[in-house]
């Protein structure tokens, strides 16, 4: 087990050496200055073209070869490197002519105070080193951390840097008070911008902005920005702001966003509301629809509520009884109707397969109200006539032979599930023995029934059984 | 003229469609090949029939009978087999962009036919059905529908042609609202007056009922609840059909606890309806819920069922959820309940009025793209049982086909009559998603029933069904599909 771990460990190690020194070779010059601190006293010995208009910014490789011509010094492979596309706005020429008009004459800037570390040793050189040109503009803070005012001293915005590849655009540190949680939020970086754009314009553009604010088009300090796909090269995600993970923020939304739209509108369109609300609520129609200039925004993802339990589908009726508004923010009424009024052509969802097996026990049982949803006549009387289930007209005994006296003892069965006995008998089974106009004259009404009540409420129907004498 | 008023709403309605900017449409289809079967009532003379192995009469042929008369006995045999090709398509039109902010219209209609020639399936008549089709005008206050709608609360789901206004009033959280129309049936698409509700020649109304009602919502932060008053009236007679009365309500005093019960009360009947409470809690890894209900039937008050006093039962119930690891789901409930006295005990034999039920099982997602499921359901009442199991497997091989076998084995002592059937059934299904908006499914299930019964009329009605089913949606703003399913896919009664 120890052995594969080896060259994988060398692997490793081989990987991160090539990336360090590729990474590092690109933060230090190819020259070795400081390797000739003895022989170069001064640096316009090399690159008088620096502040001389017309003369090369580099020495040439035969300048080199004086010296390294393989007898005094051994030869040498060096070749200038080539321009350097930045977004300065600095130029050399330039800096050294304004500093000399605005500097006295004896503190004319010289090439260390750029390029030489504070208290370093000659020939030390580096690229620019920013804390040292913040330094002399008077800016006291990190390079990165600068004022907002202080960026465009030095750096042209994005989109006029039109020679900066996209690969350097990628590789643009982030500043530090992009880092704060509050940044993300409207009163972060969206005040910032709403003062001044032109720090943000340093590093990025309209584009950029687009990517996740889906109000780009309503947003000013946004299309203040130029238009640049090279800053879609720095990576950013949509982040749900903390307010969000709060575990009431689901329930609490819909009110939230009737008070404040427009900081749903930041991030969310209105189709990321209809990824849930199949019914929108009318704060939706605040909101931005998706399109041309707009981010796509939040992507929302359905979730199914806790409330939402295995058992959820038998126990939703009282729930949506007492909020139905709460089931409409996510469910619309089509839904509802396939199992409500049966919809064969969306394949019931609500009993599992082999319920048609299943359904006399369930029936009669009565875990639930079958006449929700189904009409009895048209539901279960058409099958059962088909299958020759329903009683023909005139009551024979045979079919309930289970019991040898079940005639007897209907009562209780009819009583406790007549729900059942409608599904195959008509009424008219009944008052065979039940009017009191004719055959038997059995009294139907048992615990509960109140004549009078009847009697007022619906005289028709007493009249079935009673005729024009309701008691 | 039954029909005459959904068509012209249904006429209204499209034409008006059509001249929206936006619209959505959900087409649903679905063609079965089935069979049944079931019993033949016939007769002989008394004199012809024999004593059986068992000591009771028969036929001759083996028949059980049933000697009532002097003259007659009767036994059923075994009915022919019916054979059925049900094909079904529903149509969900939601239309809007009139050029008036909040105008939408909304239609809900199913067309069904039988294609075998025995025409057996039940719900086939009319072949056009107009569930639902309204205009709707919502401004922030207030949503008006006018057309052919159904309301829905605590009494249940109940269609009418006419119009329903509701009233916000955002502040308080309440909403008024208030409906009148003519209704439909219960449970149909089609008026109460309709020859398809009547297959047996019954007592039946000779016009629509007029029906009204009102409600009052109020939602709260912690607490919904509903206070719902319906009635219905006979505009022939003038007589009641129905009036009724709910309250409902559902109170979250902490997260991830609810408390939801309510009851409705028949004035017209002068008794308490359905009622129920349930206390529920869910937490990410578990959920459970204990409650108490009552259940009783309702009939309207033109039919004579309501006069035989059905008797309620009341109940106890809980449910418990584990999610013990990730993917894994364990579930059980169980209910128990009493009926209240029929008052119609016989000497002949004593009242049962004790049922339970309980299920339990588990599912389990192997994979993002395999998940199992199993479970045992049981339930016993007076006069009928049932109890066995079932699972399924299914595999998601990409992410637009998912795969499910599936198989049961289920014992259902018929009601009442001496039969003992055992059913086993598997069967496999493919549901494709073809594109964002189509979706395609076809199924075949195999049912193999052995109907123990000690005589010749014991039935076997063992087949293969096949189904096919086509999804279809489209619609102006269609990019906004697909949309995850929100109803639950898989049913668990």
């Amino acid at each position: 087990m120890r052995l594969p771990s080896i060259p994988l460990a060398a692997g490793l190690v081989i990987l991160l050496g090539a990336f360090g020194s590729v990474v590092l070779h690109q933060d230090r010059d190819t020259f070795d200055h400081e390797k000739h601190r003895k022989v170069f006293p001064e640096c316009q010995g090399c690159h008088a073209g620096i502040t001389e208009t017309g003369r090369a910014v580099y020495p040439s490789p035969e300048s080199c070869a004086t010296c390294h011509d393989g007898s005094v010094e051994k030869k040498v492979d060096w070749s200038p490197p080539p321009a350097r596309p930045s977004n300065f706005r600095f130029t050399h020429a330039e800096h050294a002519r304004e500093s000399g008009e605005k500097l006295p004459a004896d503190s004319a800037l010289a090439c260390p105070a750029c390029h030489i570390p504070s208290g370093a040793t000659w020939l030390t050189v580096r690229r620019t080193i920013s804390a040292q040109c913040l330094d002399c503009h008077g800016v006291q803070t990190a390079h990165l951390s600068a004022p907002d005012t202080a960026c465009g001293t030095c750096h042209f915005p994005l989109a006029e840097a039109t020679a900066l590849p996209e690969e350097r655009v990628a590789q643009f540190e982030k500043p530090p008070s992009h880092d704060d949680t509050a940044f993300l939020s409207s009163k972060g970086h969206g005040e910032q911008a709403n003062r001044s754009t032109l720090s943000c314009s340093i590093c990025h553009a309209r584009d950029f902005c687009v990517g996740c604010h889906v109000n780009a088009p309503e947003v000013k300090a946004i299309q203040a920005l130029a238009v640049d796909s090279r800053s879609l090269a720095i990576k950013t995600e949509l982040k749900a702001p903390a307010s969000h993970q709060e575990s009431r923020f689901l329930s609490q939304h819909g009110g939230k966003a009737k008070k404040d739209s427009g900081s749903c509108a930041y991030c969310h369109t209105q189709e990321s509301c209809m990824a849930c609300h199949r019914a929108p609520p009318n704060v939706v129609l605040l909101l931005p629809a998706s399109g041309p200039g707009r981010g796509i925004g939040a992507r929302i993802e359905r979730g199914r509520p806790a409330s939402h339990s295995a058992d959820f589908v038998d126990k939703h009726g009282p729930l949506a009884g007492s909020s139905p508004g709460t089931c409409s923010a996510c469910h619309e009424r089509a839904e509802c109707l396939e199992c409500h009024r049966p919809n064969a052509g969306a394949a019931g969802n609500y009993h599992p397969a082999g319920f048609l097996t299943r359904h006399p026990a369930t029936a009669f049982n009565r875990e639930a109200e079958c006449a929700e949803c189904h009409n009895q006549a048209a539901f279960c009387v058409t099958c059962h006539q088909q299958a020759g289930l329903v009683s023909p007209g005139n009551l024979q005994k045979g079919y309930h032979d289970a019991s040898g006296v079940f005639l007897l003892n209907h009562g209780t069965a009819a009583r406790q599930n007549i729900e059942t006995c409608v599904a195959c008998h008509s009424e008219r089974d009944c008052l065979a023995c039940h009017s009191a106009q004719s055959g038997r004259r059995f009294n139907p009404h048992g615990p509960g029934f109140d004549a009078e009540r009847m009697k007022r409420k619906n005289p028709q129907t007493c009249a079935a059984c009673h005729g024009n004498a309701i008691p | 003229m039954k029909a005459g008023l959904g068509w012209a709403l249904l006429l209204l309605v499209a034409p008006a469609a059509g001249r929206a900017q936006e619209y959505l449409v959900r087409l649903d289809s679905r063609v079965q090949s089935v069979s049944y079967r079931g019993v033949q009532k016939d007769s002989l003379l008394a004199s012809q029939v024999v004593t059986g192995p068992s000591g009771g009469p028969e036929t001759p042929d083996g028949y059980a009978a049933s000697c009532t008369g002097l003259t007659y006995c009767y036994f059923f045999r075994a009915g022919p087999i019916l054979h059925g090709g049900p094909f079904m398509t529903s149509a969900d039109l939601t239309a809007w962009g009139f050029g008036v902010h909040g105008l939408s219209l909304h239609a809900n209609a199913r067309v069904g036919a039988d294609l075998s020639s025995a025409d057996v399936w039940p719900g086939t008549e009319p072949a056009v059905q107009l569930v639902e089709g309204y205009g709707e005008y919502a401004a922030e206050r207030f949503t008006a529908r006018l057309g052919r709608q159904i309301e829905r609360g605590r009494l249940g789901y109940y269609g009418y042609d006419g119009g329903r206004l509701a009233y916000r009033f955002p502040k308080q959280g309440l909403t008024a609202i208030g409906y009148v129309g003519l209704g439909l049936a219960r449970g149909s698409a089609l008026p109460v007056t309709s020859d398809v509700l009547n297959p047996l020649d019954d007592f039946q109304p000779t016009s629509r009922q007029l029906l009204a009602g009102g409600a009052v919502e109020w939602q709260s932060r912690a607490v919904d609840a509903r206070l719902d008053y319906e009635r219905e009236v006979d505009r022939d007679t003038r007589n009641f059909v129905s009036e009724r009365m709910a309250l409902s309500a559902t109170i979250r005093p902490l997260t991830g606890w609810s408390l939801t019960g309510g009851a409705d009360y028949d004035i017209a009947w002068g008794w308490w309806g359905n009622a129920d409470l349930t206390l529920r809690h869910s937490q990410t890894r578990f959920g459970g819920a204990v409650g108490i209900r009552r259940y009783r039937p309702y009939f309207d008050l033109w039919s004579l069922w309501g006069v035989f006093s059905p008797a309620p039962y009341s109940a106890v119930n809980g449910s418990l959820w584990v999610s013990p690891v990730r993917g894994l789901t364990l579930r059980g409930g169980g209910e128990r309940y009493w009926y209240s006295d029929a008052e119609a005990e016989t000497p002949l034999l004593n009242e049962e009025t004790e049922g339970w039920r309980w299920n339990a099982g588990a599912g389990y997602s192997i994979s993002s793209a395999v998940s199992v499921d199993g479970g045992y359901q049981a339930e016993f009442g007076p006069g009928a049982a049932s109890q066995g199991v079932d699972g399924s497997l299914s595999v998601r091989p990409t992410n637009a086909m998912t795969l499910t076998a599936q198989a049961g084995h289920l014992v259902r002592p018929l009601e009442y009559r001496v039969e003992d059937p055992a059913l086993t059934w598997y069967g496999l299904s493919i549901d494709l998603q073809a594109t964002e908006r189509l979706r395609l499914g076809v199924g075949a299930t195999r049912y193999d029933e052995d109907r123990k019964r000690p005589d010749a009329s014991s039935i076997n009605w063992s087949q293969t069904r096949v189904s096919a089913t086509l999804s279809w949606l489209f619609g102006s703003s269609a990019d906004r599909l697909p949309l995850p399913p929100a109803v639950r896919r898989e049913g668990r009664r």
